[in-house]
């Protein structure tokens, strides 16, 4: 209720006024705002008081207010799921590692900290969907920014490594699937089936890395954020690649063709 | 057809699912090739990270519901539920 609302309601005799009231506040409304520090009016207070509901005051302007409340409630009853996984900001990009227990999910994480990157939260991301297609991983404030090391236990990243290791919350942009290397029969060779999976509704690029003895799994998750950098700066580096065999195949031909 | 098990826990022991007490759970769940979740409210965890079941900060008298997918399912729910049974080894009236 803004100015114009006032107005309006000051502009009607009191027994039309009432009759207005009492239909509106008969709807199931959670409760009225009075923005710009306006004083409401009493019949409005009456008649929301009869039939309980509440009715808060801002100081705000009606458009800000409303813009304001708009983001809170969007915010607010925001889709989310918890995701059992990782969650670091690599060179920016946001890398959610997932795969199956006790692969070494924190294990990949806890060294990417170590070369400088950042732990957003471990084990158990709370994942949102916030508009725009985002999902955001958001760290979890009882737990701060513990992990677990199998062997270790329970250590502290945040005392362990300072503030510059650590986020509160972090869009995710690629998901980074850990497989056993049996299992990874299916994996892309190439580079250019550029899959996708699901959360929330919102599509992100997937990686699949199979685990494999000696393989270092760090640089190859710091490859994957600098090549999604790349990616969106429009160089897909697997298809320039193989742009540049295709016209190294047509150029053959061609020698072929003069030389009959 | 993967075996799929559903069923319901309480927290027996007066000071709930602590350290000690998830450490011997997660250290239980993980021997099984099975998922184990354990959910409280809307928050569902892996009942094989020991953040997860701390996470879930459930104290005595929380129940849990537990799912199970997968080939040893039906051990991975017996053991669960014998554990939270027990009480975990604790509250032992001498």
């Amino acid at each position: 209720m803004g100015e114009t609302e006032i107005v309006y309601m000051e502009s009607l005799d009191p027994s039309t006024l009432e009759n207005y009231l009492e239909k509106m506040c008969s709807f199931e409304i959670p409760c009225f705002f009075v923005s710009k520090g306006l004083e409401a009016p009493q019949a409005l207070l009456d008649a929301a008081e009869r039939q309980g509901r509440p009715v808060l005051g801002t100081q705000l302007g009606t458009q800000e207010f409303t813009r304001r409340f708009s983001s809170f409630l969007e915010a607010h009853f925001a889709p989310q799921q918890y995701l059992h996984g990782s969650l670091a900001d690599v060179y920016g990009v946001g890398l959610l590692y997932i795969g199956p227990s006790g692969i070494g999910k924190s294990e990949c994480v806890l060294d990417l900290v170590e070369r400088g990157h950042r732990l957003v939260c471990d084990d158990m991301v709370r994942i949102i969907r916030e508009p725009g297609e985002t999902l955001v991983g958001v760290a979890n404030e009882e737990l701060g920014h513990h992990m677990e090391i199998r062997g270790l236990g329970i250590i502290d990243i945040f005392r362990l490594f300072g503030i510059r290791a650590v986020r509160k919350r972090k869009r995710i942009e690629v998901v980074v699937e850990l497989i056993n290397w049996e299992d990874g029969a299916e994996i892309d060779r190439t580079g250019l089936a550029d899959r996708t999976t699901e959360i929330l509704g919102v599509s992100l690029p997937l990686v699949q890395v199979p685990l494999v003895p000696g393989k270092n799994i760090t640089v190859i998750g710091e490859v994957i954020a600098t090549n999604h950098l790349l990616k969106l700066k429009g160089h897909h580096s697997a298809r320039e690649f193989n742009r540049r065999l295709l016209e190294q195949m047509k150029q053959v031909d061609y020698i072929d063709e003069v030389s009959e | 057809m993967i075996p799929q098990l559903k069923t319901e826990v309480i927290i027996l022991n007066k000071l709930g699912l602590h350290a000690r007490p998830a450490a011997l759970l997660v250290q239980a769940t993980s021997k099984f090739k099975s998922d184990i979740y354990l959910k409280k409210n809307e928050m569902e965890v892996n009942a094989k990270s020991i953040l997860g079941v701390m996470m879930l900060a459930a104290e005595c008298g929380t129940t849990l519901a537990v799912s199970v997918a997968g080939e040893d399912a039906e051990q991975a729910v017996k053991i669960v539920v014998e554990l939270f049974e027990s009480k975990f080894g604790e509250d032992q009236e001498e």
